[in-house]
């Protein structure tokens, strides 16, 4: 019996390492140490749709363009030059530079482009089709040329086509040949594993211990090492005003020249995944100096522990996404739009960014968040909450004159007296019928306290005119199938994670989206908004499409399909003792700031020295020894003792 | 009926069991509220792109249809592809198992060990001060929650101390260094592997303990034992021999039935200490509404409890002499 244990016990350790790759690396390097709390679950970068797989493989893939960081310009990137329009915009010429080499030393040219965007188009990549649907063909005119012909050119051939990922064509072209050949050749491809992806990027592959780590390392002939963005001011308050919103920032800021200057490294050997299942153990690693940064944002709860440690240091973003409440405009009374308008006069945002958020977001009155600035609209109607924010007493009278203006009544009218308000009762229709009683669809508590909380609110508010409304903890795959599926719903709350580039304005809005399944759940249709989304999404002039952005997002105001209600801060926590130069776009994640990191401390051999996991030293292995023997000896003892 | 025709009975019930398990699984997810596919999906996302993705994954057959080919590919061993990590159920499984068996198996084996033995012990020494601390220790940790627990376990031995890992279960830069020779990395595994056994172990000991405690209080009141001091017997023998022997049989008992129990707690504890193991597979296929995985998963633990209650009624003939198969 207790040989068989010990028997079973090590052929199992034995079994968990036989599956080892090569180690490839040593411990005297500068590696950056991430904590994820989940591993990519491919390489496959075709397949790759969740962010903990985008983490890693992101650094792999280079694109023809790219964001600029901070203003989120779009910049040639691969591309050399912006691409050549013909007259009607449906062909477009891109000289790609030359020099760019994959790691194994073969250069990226124009074949590699096109053989990825015949992937792209030839295999519908769920990921990338919204950007592909469009264009007709693709040709390489050179090995440094390539020609792209589109059914119709929209806005985001620059910033989706042309931001797609670029693959290397001898490593994929077998693949995608026995791919067409087999049976189902999407899922071929889809489920084909690359285990030694080819990195054009800042890093490359290294090893991944299923379940533990992964590891990327530097590209030591990586084409844009050293590759400066410049940004230059005119005034000190200007400069002063742009590092204001963008913490950390100000590392790179040469005060007396009015500029700032970004340098590309990676200034590391490498990048170190590990993974860690709960944000606690993750914490208590940042803490003790295991890992660098966390790749997750943090709950506030943790801050405290955190600002005492004096090497850990923390940044808050607001995301680019929103929270919203949505309505179902194919009832009533929801179709009415002063019902609408005066349900948002009793959602007080101030009281939600400050009491519920704790500060730590942003209260919205537009779908485009405010740090998305190329595209935020401040000027629009915000029902009540501009400047300091209307009190209860002004919001309920507000909303109480709408809904008479559109023919409500009620059996008990809500009253004012000074600041108190003697809630109504029995709302009744334009229609003469009551309004039946109905619910918001809500995230429940354990899944974002949040959203919960704010529900939970805006039920209190609304009943104070009357409203017969409760708000419905629900499971969110519930919310979505009931909304997106079955269209079974009144009033909804949920939230969206945004792209750069505000198409979503047509896309949640417009009324061929109103399918099942579609981003127009709502049932809204406004023929003024079709129109402008339509011209917002063709090709044209950027500073046209900003008006029509501006534009679309005063209609959205005003017909309230979405009230927008907040967007969120994520806050962050790093290391400052190893790396410096952790920084802030003032919008999404300050994991971009990765490809600018410098260590602390240049000689590596020091840097090895903290990098050892503490308690790893040979101390810890007679520790273990000790203890398997003490567990041994126990049950040895144990086991005589029974025997005689 | 002999020992052989009595363990191909139980097989064959056995057989049936997991066909039934394998249907309700099947329903019991499709039954979920959600759609499979809802992760994979963003706002970029064609109807057409959506599409491809549920034809993909089998979703756009009637339900039945689903059934049947499931039953037939299971019948055949194959759980079909994870719809969250794109590879074949089975290579999942057969990654994550192996872990899975290391932290339970030693866990389990350690705590009925603890149990049993210390329970022995203080049903022995009745009313001492022995028995008093070590009942009170066994109602707070069987009333303890593991998550917690190992929380705990984390942040002192860890944090504060310095001596275990955090959790995981290698260390990546000794695993990274070319010049680590095996046996380092063996026993870096085991080092990482102490701290959540350690837990699991505690987590589980108490009930153990206080059955087998119970249990011996009643051998030792039985004839046999009284006849056994009469015969002049040492007292270790009595006790070890005698009483401990017999109280066993209801222990027995209770781990194979506890076996599925303690799946819960090794769920809790994969997930603190960031073990890659199965238990914590299963919470995240759910999550992800990864059926295959999920329903892949659910099926083998069954087949291990099924097997430990099998394994239980075979000792049973060698604990108890009297029971004839």
């Amino acid at each position: 019996m207790r040989l068989l244990y010990v028997a079973i016990l090590s052929s199992l350790i034995l079994f968990t390492l036989s599956p080892t790759q090569e180690p490839s690396y040593g411990m005297n390097s500068v590696l950056l140490k991430v904590g994820m709390q989940d591993e990519p679950k491919t390489l496959n970068p075709f397949k790759a749709s969740d962010v903990w797989t985008w983490n890693v493989i992101g650094y792999f893939y280079e694109s023809l363009y790219a964001y600029k960081p901070l203003t989120f310009e779009v910049i040639p990137w691969v591309a050399d030059g912006y691409p050549e329009f013909s007259d009607d915009y449906k062909e477009a010429i891109v000289h790609i530079k030359r020099g760019i080499k994959w790691e194994d030393g073969t250069e990226l040219t124009a074949h590699d482009v096109v053989f990825t965007a015949k992937i792209m188009m030839e295999f519908k990549i769920p990921r990338y089709w919204s950007s592909w649907e469009f264009v007709e063909s693709v040709e390489a005119l050179d090995n440094y040329t390539v020609k792209f012909k589109l059914k119709e050119c929209r806005v985001t051939f620059m910033e989706g086509t042309l931001m797609s990922i670029i693959v290397q064509k001898k490593k994929w072209e077998k693949i995608v040949d026995e791919a067409k050949r087999s049976e189902d050749p999407f899922n071929y491809l889809t489920e084909y594993k690359n285990e030694k992806p080819i990195s054009a990027g800042p890093f490359v592959f290294g090893e991944w211990k299923r379940g533990s780590y992964i590891f990327i390392k530097r590209n030591p002939n990586y084409y844009f090492s050293g590759y400066k963005f410049n940004y230059t001011f005119q005034t000190l308050e200007e400069m002063r005003e742009f590092l204001s919103s963008r913490p950390g920032l100000e590392q790179y800021a040469d005060f007396e020249e009015k500029k700032i200057t970004l340098t590309i490294g990676p200034f590391v050997d490498g990048i170190l995944y590990k993974i860690y299942r709960t944000t606690d153990a993750a914490i208590l690693a940042l803490d003790k100096g295991d890992i660098d940064y966390i790749w997750w944002p943090i709950q506030p709860g943790y801050v405290k522990l955190l600002k005492e440690n004096e090497n850990v240091s923390m940044i808050s973003t607001p995301e680019n996404g929103i929270r919203y409440l949505a309505f179902n405009l194919r009832k009533d009374p929801f179709r009415i739009k002063e019902f609408r308008q005066a349900m948002a006069y009793l959602i007080d945002k101030h009281f939600i960014r400050d009491r519920i958020l704790q500060g730590l977001g942003e209260y919205l009155c537009t779908v485009v968040p405010p740090g998305n600035k190329a595209w935020y609209n401040p000027n629009v109607k915000c029902y009540g909450d501009e400047g300091q924010g209307m009190s209860r007493a002004e919001r309920v009278r507000k909303a109480v004159e709408l809904l008479k203006k559109a023919g409500f009544s009620w059996e008990v009218e809500p009253r004012i007296e000074g600041d108190r308000i003697i809630p109504g009762k029995g709302l009744i229709m334009p229609n003469g019928e009551k309004v039946p009683e109905f619910d918001i669809l809500t995230p429940p508590a354990d899944y974002d306290p949040l959203r919960f909380e704010t529900s939970r609110r805006i039920q209190e508010w609304w009943r104070e005119v009357g409203v017969p409304v409760t708000a419905q903890p629900t499971s969110f795959a519930t919310i979505t199938q009931r909304v997106f599926k079955e269209w079974n719903f009144d009033v909804y709350v949920l939230g969206w994670r945004l792209s750069l580039l505000p198409d979503y304005l047509r896309d949640f809005f417009h009324s061929s989206q109103i399918i099942k399944d579609g981003y127009n759940p709502m049932g809204y249709y406004n023929p003024e908004l079709d129109k402008l989304a339509d011209e917002f999404v063709a090709c044209g002039p950027r500073e046209e499409k900003v008006k029509i952005a501006y534009r679309l997002q005063e209609i959205i105001a005003e017909d309230l399909p979405y009230i927008p209600l907040y967007s969120q801060s994520n806050i962050e926590a790093f290391r400052t003792d190893r790396f410096k130069g952790w920084f802030s776009q003032g919008l999404g994640s300050i994991s971009a700031s990765i490809s600018y990191l410098k260590p602390v401390n240049t000689t590596t051999s020091e840097v090895s020295e903290q990098g050892g996991e503490k308690g790893i030293g040979y101390e810890s292995y007679i520790w273990a020894l000790i203890s398997i023997l003490a567990i041994s000896l126990l049950i040895a003892v144990g086991w005589r003792r029974n025997r005689r | 009926m002999s020992l052989a025709t009595y363990i191909i009975k139980r097989t064959i019930q056995i057989a049936i069991t997991l066909f039934v398990v394998i249907t309700i699984l099947f329903f019991l997810f499709r039954v979920m509220p959600g759609d499979p596919t809802a992760f994979l999906l963003d706002p970029k996302m064609s109807p057409e792109a959506k599409e491809i993705i549920r034809k993909q994954f089998g979703l756009d057959k009637p339900l039945y249809v689903q059934y049947v080919l499931y039953v037939r590919n299971v019948l055949k061993g194959d759980f079909g592809t994870s719809f969250y990590y794109g590879v074949p159920v089975f290579e999942r499984i057969k990654e994550l198992l192996p872990n899975t068996l290391l932290l339970w198996v030693p866990a389990i084996l350690l705590s009925y060990f603890i149990g049993i033995n210390v329970g022995r012990r203080i049903a022995w020494k009745r009313g001492s001060k022995e028995e008093y601390i070590m009942i009170v220790l066994g109602l707070f940790f069987l009333g303890m929650p593991i998550f917690w627990f190992g929380m705990i376990m984390i942040w002192l031995f860890y944090h504060e101390l310095g001596i275990f890992p955090a959790g995981g279960m290698m260390t990546p830069e000794l695993w990274l260094d070319p010049s680590t020779p095996l046996w380092k990395k063996a026993a870096d595994i085991v080092y990482h592997l102490l701290l959540p056994i350690i837990t699991l172990s505690i987590g589980g000991f108490a009930g153990s303990m206080l059955l087998m405690r119970n249990s011996m209080l009643d051998t030792l009141r039985e004839d046999y034992i009284t006849t056994a001091r009469a015969k002049g017997l040492k007292e270790s023998v009595i006790r070890d021999k005698h009483a401990a022997r017999n109280a066993m049989l209801p222990i027995v008992t209770a781990m194979s039935i506890s076996l599925a129990f303690s799946a819960g707690g090794g769920v809790l504890t994969e997930t603190i200490f960031s073990w890659p193991g199965l238990g914590r597979e299963i919470v995240q296929a759910v999550l992800n509404y990864d059926y295959p995985l999920a329903q892949a998963a659910f099926f083998y633990i069954s087949v291990i409890v099924l097997f430990a209650n099998l394994v239980a009624d075979v000792l049973y003939a060698y604990l108890d002499p009297r029971i004839k198969y």
